[in-house]
């Protein structure tokens, strides 16, 4: 253990949360979309992808990095509207494993068409110039831009806590995933309120693709490892819960980070292991059937 | 034999959430009777049959099943032991054959992970099953798929795989529930039969039908036993004519 | 159309008892079907594949998504004896399905308990961990690169050696593992155990209230479909002689459910067919273009949508026999 300080340690642990961060965002979106529709979106990291190449083609044409960011999460979200519109819907009622095969299905198609439309190689997406550099946060240098990562994912969060706790639109949401029959005898339109959180949650992985883009690079496989990751995370904290979402993504962030600082080998293990503890200990996770907000 | 217990709740409780559903019931089911557990809509009725038949853990208090703590058993555990039960929503193997759901429900005592013979090679089971299912007056449906068969039909099939594990104990829940007045009488009649040979208990909201055939009633109301008895002290009992005459419904005609 | 649906409806009931010897018989003059023999022996093996998949996805109604670790756990245990310690094929055969059985213990006793959708999601995580490990193990596994020199050249048969290059050799020596596979699974799907396996896809509660033990009959399932699976993945790294990284990966358990829904779940035949259209599919489109996942893809939304029953699982159903 020679040469691990106590400030490279807890640089290990801002590098685990800026990780964890990206995690957060994925699973949130996930969580929202099993909470409310019961369906395992296998697509998830398909979008986060898509977000990441209309990131690169947003970037292209407007030059602007603020105006993608922006772009990113509603073209992503449209998407996420035609699917559930399109592919979803006819699916409800038959059981939970028919949606999951068609998001499955439909991650290879959406691989195989960015594939046709950028080709099979990976991008580079570099950081933004406002946004190179370090700064020194007590500990050490840490780049600027995870630090942004952070800082755009907390007020993201926050403002989705607002929706759902404060807004009429949030009621609905909650009680839904409660039960959808009581919000459709207060007659509410269900299949709106799903369709719009389905976008959400789409919208949510897009916007984690650029955000990671220039962190992890972009090529048409990026999905997979992130979908598992996020899978991972949304056991670990429980399915359907908001809040387990946000702890269990931090938390995996930072023992995949301090992991690969101890034992390197170990770091694409290590989440797998607090999944199997988590599995053995808590069965339904850390914040399970606790309600959306739980 | 009259006087023992197979099955009594002592001090069971039930809290869904802030919403209290059984509060320290205890009952004691003497074996060889046919019980009937009684009482207005959200008396508890349903929740009482979840947790003494295993499918709910209650809050507090326990089951007792022979001299046994049955609390928080598992559902094959408990079958295994002697329980076996009807819902109040039709629950059967819905593509296979009212013969096949039977036989599976009776192969249970016998083979239940044998992976290299033939299953019809295990003897007997389905003669068993043919039986049962005369006994119930399916004897001519047995190669309708479950699903094909009509409600009242389905509620004696499930009463013929309840009967296939050979249990000491029956519990049912609303069997009549949804049923006409001819398939409601054929149905009381069986229940009658049935109960000459094991011990019965009858959760049934129609009070009118179960008077004149239960050994023992009780009266569930508010989550609470309101009263205890046979027929005829429950009949003249102040308290239970007052909640059943309180609703305000033909209901209480039983009561005459 | 109706004279054909009739006689179809027919000669299925009469081969319905003996659906091994049919599909034996089948299968002996398959090669001169397809294309080329190398075609013919892939749709055996990830048929093969397949039908353990069925075994838990179509006949116990449990979707795991976690499969390419038993084919790989088969692939790299009778690899790793044939290349690292030189045992003779049937052992490392064995050894390949034993370890892809073990895998299943312990995936299965992780797993089986989270109901319905989690199932899915912890079996993917797990396999992903499977993956990880062999990917790591490099001095064993070969890493990245795959384990190389899992030769097996002759194959001895009494006094006879065969020759295990030449394709009609190996697509028979397949067939014969195979024919016995279905074999088995044809008698446990009719014994007693077979008929707790359908009580449980039919009605869980229920099954439960006759007094089966539902999570230990599925775990037991789980863990045939894991033996079925790692002798297909044992006879992929013979068949291949390297056992490269993908039969480990997300997209080879993503091949074996498209393969098993394309060709009809719970059918007995279907994964056969699935496998058969999916190779050609591969085979076909990626001589036209590169982006035949698309066309593979979008067939198989198409299935979800409007065909849940697969090729095969319609076709029974069109001459009115249910899957």
């Amino acid at each position: 253990m020679t040469g691990i300080t106590l400030d490279l340690l807890l640089l290990q642990v801002f590098t685990g949360l800026a990780l964890g961060t990206i995690f957060v965002l994925l699973a949130v979106g996930l969580s929202l979309i099993f909470g409310l529709l019961t369906v395992v979106n296998f697509a998830h990291g398909a979008f986060f992808m898509v977000g990441a190449y209309m990131g690169v083609y947003l970037l292209g044409v407007t030059g602007s990095f603020w105006f993608s960011l922006v772009g990113v999460p509603l073209v992503v979200g449209v998407l996420g509207l035609v699917v559930e519109r399109a592919l979803i819907r006819p699916l409800y009622g038959r059981g939970l494993d028919y949606p999951l095969l068609l998001t499955f299905g439909l991650g290879y198609v959406l691989v195989d068409l960015i594939r046709i439309g950028f080709g099979i190689e990976g991008r580079t997406f570099s950081t933004p110039a406002a946004l190179q550099g370090s700064v020194d946060i007590g500990v050490g240098h840490f780049p600027l831009y995870r630090l942004f990562v952070m800082a755009v994912t907390a007020l993201l969060l926050l403002a989705l806590w607002w929706l759902i706790e404060g807004t009429r639109y949030g009621l609905i949401i909650r009680a839904g995933a409660r039960d959808p029959d009581i919000v459709r005898v207060l007659g509410v339109d269900v299949s709106r309120v799903w369709l719009l959180v389905f976008a959400l949650g789409t919208a949510l992985a897009g916007l984690a693709g650029i955000l990671a883009a220039p962190m992890r690079g972009v090529y048409p496989e990026m999905g997979i490892p992130v979908l598992i990751e996020a899978f991972v995370v949304t056991v670990v904290g429980g399915m359907g819960s908001l809040r387990g979402a946000v702890v269990a993504g931090l938390l995996i962030g930072m023992v995949v980070s301090l992991t690969s600082l101890v034992a390197p080998p170990m770091a694409n293990i290590s989440m797998f292991v607090v999944m199997a503890l988590v599995l053995l200990l808590r069965p339904s996770g850390l914040f399970g059937r606790a309600g959306l907000m739980g | 034999m009259s006087g023992e217990t197979i099955l009594s709740a002592d001090g069971v409780g039930k809290t869904f959430g802030a919403f209290r559903a059984l509060r320290d019931v205890s009952v004691a089911f003497p074996r060889g009777r046919l019980t009937s557990i009684i009482g207005p809509n959200g008396a508890g009725k349903s929740t009482f049959f979840n947790v003494i038949s295993g499918a709910l853990l209650p809050s507090e208090g326990r089951v007792v099943f022979e001299g046994r703590d049955i609390t928080g058993l598992s559902q094959h555990l408990l079958a295994r032991l002697g329980i076996a039960k009807s819902y109040q929503i039709t629950s059967l193997f819905p593509q296979l054959t009212a013969l096949e759901n039977v036989r599976i429900a009776a192969q249970a005592l016998v083979s239940r992970f044998g992976m290299w013979r033939p299953r019809s090679a295990l003897p007997g089971l389905v003669d068993e099953a043919t039986a049962l299912l005369d006994g119930v007056g399916l004897g001519r449906r047995l190669g309708v798929p479950a699903a094909g068969l009509a409600h009242g039909e389905q509620r004696a099939l499930e009463i013929a795989v309840a009967l296939a594990s050979r249990p000491r104990l029956l519990l049912l829940d609303e069997p009549t529930a949804g049923m006409s007045p001819e398939e409601t009488r054929s149905i009381m009649e069986l229940i009658v039969r049935l109960a000459t040979e094991r011990t019965v208990v009858l959760v049934e909201h129609k009070m009118k039908l179960v008077m004149n055939i239960s050994d023992r009633v009780v009266v569930l109301h508010h989550g609470e036993v309101l009263a205890e008895g046979t027929p005829d002290e429950i009949r003249a009992n102040d308290e239970v004519k007052r909640v059943y005459l309180g609703q305000g419904r033909p209901a209480a005609a039983g009561l005459r | 159309m109706s004279a054909l649906r009739t006689a179809l409806g027919r000669v299925v009931a009469l081969c319905g008892p003996h659906r091994v010897a049919v599909m034996i018989v089948f299968f002996v003059v398959f090669p001169w079907l397809m294309p080329y023999k190398a075609l013919a022996i892939n749709v055996l093996i990830l048929g093969l594949f397949a039908v353990g998949f069925n075994i838990v996805f179509g006949y116990t109604g449990l979707l795991s998504f976690g499969h390419a670790a038993f084919f790989g756990l088969g692939a790299y245990g009778c690899g790793i004896a044939i290349a690292r310690y030189g045992l003779p094929w049937p052992l490392a055969l064995g050894a390949g399905v034993l370890l892809a059985g073990v895998g299943a213990v312990l995936i299965g006793g992780l797993s089986i308990r989270r109901r319905g959708i989690y199932f899915a999601m912890v079996t993917l995580a797990l396999a992903q961990l499977v993956y990880y490990i062999f990917y790591q193990a490099e001095p064993i596994t070969g890493g990245e690169n795959g384990l190389r020199g899992v030769d097996v050249r002759t194959i001895a048969l009494g006094p006879v050696a065969l020759d295990f290059l030449a394709p009609t050799v190996k697509y028979y020596f397949v067939l014969v593992f195979v024919s016995l596979a279905l074999w088995c699974l044809s008698r446990v799907l009719e014994s007693p155990f077979g008929a707790v396996l359908e009580a449980i896809r039919e009605n869980e509660t229920r099954a439960r209230a006759c007094g089966f033990d539902v999570d230990g009959t599925k775990l037991a399932a789980f863990v045939l479909s894991g033996l079925f699976c790692g002798l297909a993945g044992g006879l992929k790294a013979m068949h291949l002689s390297i056992v490269p990284t993908e039969v480990l990966h997300y997209q080879t358990s993503g091949l074996v459910v498209i393969m098993a829904l394309l060709g009809g779940m719970g059918t007995f035949f279907g994964p056969f067919v699935g496998a058969a259209v999916f190779l050609l599919i591969e085979d076909q489109v990626s001589l036209v273009t590169a982006q035949w996942q698309l066309v593979a893809g979008s067939l198989f939304m198409v299935f979800v949508l409007f065909f849940p029953n697969g090729i095969w699982g319609s076709l029974l159903q069109w001459v009115g026999r249910a899957p």
